[in-house]
């Protein structure tokens, strides 16, 4: 076999380009999902704090209060989840990298890394959904 | 006349190619990011409720150069971290030649217009009077 037909060759596994959706795989996959989304929140939030400079800020304050409404929080729990996500998880990969033997427990290490997400994600999230219903 | 292997393995490092400089500002500058990232986050969604941080909120922290130094530190990391990230996955996934090309210049574009933009705003900003 070669040419174009070589590279539907079955690899050491399988047909599929991921591997049996291990958890090292969702690890990669979670952590390029929440950069890519995390850096395109970025540069809308660069156009969003210029507006400060526009009209003595009333502009940014009248776009600012978009930022309070209940479908907005809830992409700030998004937004922080990702952070979270992307930070521990990275901590995860640094400490793999200059610490070979930690690669033994890379498995406990990303179960870590998804619970203390999804905890600070959940605390976070109260903090920040609470003041849309207690209106304070 | 050749260089007996095992000399040029030890008494030689890797070559220092430009991946490897990526590779390593990858790894420091999302440390300092895990801080900055998170205290920025901390301060205007969970210290602050997101509806208090207004123009006047801006003003009164960026009456101090210290914070306009962490805002912009943050700007500028976030987006050099964010540009070689999302230049590996253009490297990973856009593969015809052309379409690359395209991808990146788009990407180098919008991240230094970006830098830019965002520069311009922490340093051209004015504070109110009464602080």
């Amino acid at each position: 076999m070669s040419g174009a037909t070589e590279s539907k060759a079955p690899g050491p596994y399988g047909k599929s380009s991921v591997y049996q959706g291990r958890s090292g795989q969702w690890a990669f996959v979670l952590h390029r999902i929440t950069g890519f989304l995390v850096f395109m929140f970025l540069l809308l939030h660069v156009v969003d704090v210029s507006l400060i400079n526009y009209r003595g800020g009333r502009l940014y304050n009248e776009v600012h209060q978009l930022y309070g409404n209940i479908f907005l929080r809830m992409f700030e729990v998004g937004l922080l989840f990702g952070l979270l996500y992307h930070a521990l998880n990275g901590l995860r990969i640094v400490m793999i990298d200059f610490f070979p033997g930690a690669v033994r427990s890379q498995k406990n290490l990303w179960s870590i890394v998804l619970g203390l997400s999804l905890l600070g994600t959940v605390i976070g999230g109260v903090i920040i959904v609470k003041p849309f219903f207690t209106g304070s | 006349m050749s260089i007996p292997v095992q000399e040029r393995a030890v008494g030689r490092r890797p070559r220092q190619n430009f991946e490897t400089w990526s590779w390593f500002f990858m790894r420091v500058s999302g440390l300092v990011l895990v801080f900055l990232a998170l205290a920025h986050f901390s301060i205007t969604h969970l210290v602050h409720d997101v509806t208090k941080t207004n123009s006047g909120f801006v003003s009164t922290r960026w009456n101090n150069p210290l914070w306009r130094i962490f805002d912009w530190s943050l700007l500028a990391l976030g987006l050099m971290h964010g540009v070689n990230g999302v230049r590996m996955i253009t490297d990973d996934y856009v593969r015809s030649p052309g379409k690359r090309a395209a991808t990146k210049a788009v990407l180098y574009g919008a991240t230094f217009t970006m830098f830019m933009y965002g520069t311009f705003t922490i340093v051209s900003f004015t504070p109110y009077h009464g602080h």
